[in-house]
């Protein structure tokens, strides 16, 4: 993050309003939750924040939108978009149940489950490369060549599971999904051991300068001697493994593998990326950021149910959060000096 | 060799010509649609499987084409396209109870007898004379009010006849979901012991239904049951109920029978659940189109049964043919 040069703000010239822009996401959550435990105080006279459960399943309920964001993340800084990521889950999620199912006789409980890991995480490989060797090297908009994977995808995870819902049954993968370790959500420290690998990846690894070199200036890159094709392939292909890892889990928590599992989540995770400070246009954005973002509409959505707020309204709470985040995102860009998105 | 070549081909040709129209004359073989809400669910795929028993038996053509998801906007095209074809009769489970009608009544102009199976348009009630949705001949579908009610009962058993429930459903405006969640609440008047909380909608994703459940518990402790309105509000319910450690003092209904819900009510994670017949409502769907085109007349609405699955009767094999294939 701070190795940047590309739309790195400088927070001595702008002073305290621009640092307010820059941690707005962060401010925004702490916001929230102070907002619902007031909100909780007065109208039933119980605690929002500090009641445990409720931060557990808070974080749980992110799990899912947060994988596929992700690997979102780092499609998005370097100016691309993976439409394909829900299906992808679901494709992986119809793998993975069908090779826990079918080497459960042969490799047993455990043995099962590291070989359905293994060749769920390999499949999703797949729809990644395509869509990487189609940006890259054919030239298809990212908008386009993965709108093409989001029905490929869909529709070969459809083919596999019949149509239908593929019921799972493995003791661990029980455990793993609905259990707990040292206290936390199994999945919970599963997601953030990923976490930390992305943000290591995007922050400190010469890698994440290059994408966020290619989400600034393809141009640019190329000419510092960025190989742009290569690593605009790996990108996609760590969006899908992202996306299978979320599907995996997702069989896990509800012992079945379901084609349409990320489906809904698609715009959500989008949401997360953006409402975490990433750009559409590329060239910014942050894992941490993300996690907050997916944290955002996590708190939103949990709290509003708390609170017993009518259903609809989260659909309105969270595309304000996402229309001030962008306006926000803006106005701070226009303080640093950086790159504005306007051609 | 041209000699009797010419003769024959006369003799062909005249065969060619009469054949047709005396196998029509004997039987014609009719051809009918069946368009399910959505392709990929198992509640569909085994009602074409009992429509497909029935075509088979009455020697008609069974054409069973569909849109991935459970919205009009995709369903109206493969309508027309169906509608285009020309089929004798259309079965249609309708997407949508007022945006199908018009789709509907061009089939029906065109000459096509239609019938709704599951899901119905305007009020469900057909050749009435009234409203201007009264056209189709059939509405064949479990009475979904009557599934609400039943799973209300089974609950209220279940839980003790005291305590706090909700309904975890999809989204309104689909019929049958609607319906169960009325019968559910309108059952639930009738024992004064249990609360029934605010709906939540899930937009058909499990981890938001399963959310919810946490939301709500972390609210209500006194959270005895749920009712899930349809497989993915029961699968998350569940998962919610697992994550908060409360299995066995919060009980899961849910609704319809494939198989990985008869899984998880042998697992514990859900109490019971309230199986419809889709292969019945596909079955009596082809015949009552076959009755109509054949010209006899037809009842305007057929109710088909309901079984519920719990773990004592799951392994039956009365009641494990009721659960969904896949």
């Amino acid at each position: 993050m701070d190795t940047i040069p590309v739309t790195e703000v400088d927070t001595d010239k702008i002073g305290w309003l621009g640092w307010l822009a820059a941690a707005r996401a962060w401010l925004f959550l702490a916001l929230l939750f102070v907002a619902f435990e007031v909100w909780a105080q007065f109208a039933y006279h119980v605690t929002f924040l500090f009641n445990p459960f409720n931060v557990q399943s808070i974080a749980v309920f992110a799990v899912a939108p947060l994988l596929l964001a992700l690997g979102q993340t780092l499609v998005i800084i370097s100016g691309g978009i993976d439409l394909s990521v829900g299906f992808t889950m679901g494709f992986a999620a119809v793998v993975f149940a069908h090779c826990v199912n079918g080497t459960l006789d042969s490799l047993g409980v455990f043995g099962s489950l590291v070989v359905g890991v293994l060749v769920a995480i390999s499949a999703s490989i797949v729809p990644g490369l395509i869509n990487g060797l189609l940006i890259a090297r054919l030239k298809v908009p990212p908008f386009i060549g993965t709108l093409g994977m989001y029905g490929v995808a869909r529709g070969i995870a459809f083919l596999l599971a019949g149509g239908t819902t593929v019921p799972v049954r493995n003791s661990i993968l029980a455990a793993l999904g609905n259990g707990n370790l040292f206290g936390f959500p199994t999945i919970v420290l599963v997601t953030i051991i990923i976490v930390a690998v992305m943000h290591f990846v995007l922050s400190q690894s010469r890698y994440g300068q290059h994408v966020y070199a290619i989400g600034g200036s393809r141009q640019a890159s190329l000419r510092a001697g960025i190989n742009v094709e290569r690593n605009t392939i790996v990108l996609y292909i760590l969006s899908a493994v992202c996306a299978a890892i979320g599907g995996i889990l997702y069989t896990a928590r509800f012992s079945a593998g379901a084609a349409q599992a990320g489906e809904p989540l698609l715009l959500d995770s989008i949401a997360a990326v953006v409402i975490g400070g990433a750009s559409l246009f590329g060239g910014s954005g942050t894992v941490i950021g993300t996690v907050i973002g997916a944290l955002i509409i996590a708190v939103i959505q949990y709290g509003l149910v708390f609170v017993n707020v009518e259903p609809f309204w989260q659909f309105v709470a969270v595309g304000v959060v996402i229309v001030i985040s962008v306006l926000v995102d803006q106005s701070q860009r226009r303080l640093g000096g950086g790159k504005v998105d306007e051609e | 060799m041209k000699k009797w070549l010419r003769p024959s081909i006369l003799i062909l040709t005249l065969c060619a010509l009469v054949a047709p129209s005396w196998t029509h004359a004997a039987e014609k073989k009719y051809t009918i649609a069946l368009i399910p809400g959505l392709t990929t669910d198992a509640f569909y795929i085994t009602m074409h499987r009992g429509a497909q028993a029935a075509a088979d038996a009455l020697g008609a053509e069974l054409i069973f084409q569909g849109a991935p998801e459970f919205n009009p906007v995709q369903q109206v095209p493969v309508l027309n396209a169906i509608t285009g074809r020309k089929p004798d009769a259309i079965l249609i489970a309708p997407t949508d109870k007022t945006q199908l009608i018009e789709p509907l009544k061009k089939a029906a102009a065109a000459g096509v007898a239609v019938v709704t199976v599951d899901t119905f348009i305007g009020d469900g009630h057909y050749q009435t004379g009234s409203g201007n949705a009264d056209f189709p001949l059939s509405y064949v579908a479990s009475d979904n009010i009557m599934g609400g009610q039943i799973a209300a009962r089974a609950l209220a058993k279940a839980i003790g006849d005291k305590g706090k429930v909700y309904v975890s459903n999809v989204k309104p405006g689909i019929s049958t979901t609607d319906q169960r969640e009325q019968g559910f609440k309108e059952e639930m008047k009738k024992h004064s012991n249990i609360t029934v909380l605010e709906t939540q909608f899930n937009d058909d994703d499990a981890n938001k239904a399963a959310s919810q459940l946490q939301s709500v518990y972390a609210r209500n402790s006194d959270l005895a049951g749920v009712f899930g309105a349809n497989l993915f509000s029961a699968v998350g319910a569940a998962a919610g109920v697992k994550q908060a450690n409360a299995t066995g003092k919060i009980k899961v209904a849910a609704f319809d029978a494939p198989k990985s819900i008869v899984d998880q009510i042998k697992s514990g994670e859900i109490e019971m659940t309230i199986a419809q017949h889709p292969a019945e409502i596909g079955y009596f769907g082809v015949v009552t189109a076959y009755a109509h085109l054949t010209g006899q007349s037809v009842p305007p609405l057929i109710g088909t049964g309901f079984t519920v699955i719990d773990k004592n009767n799951a392994d039956d094999p009365a009641v494990k043919k009721f659960i969904y294939s896949e």
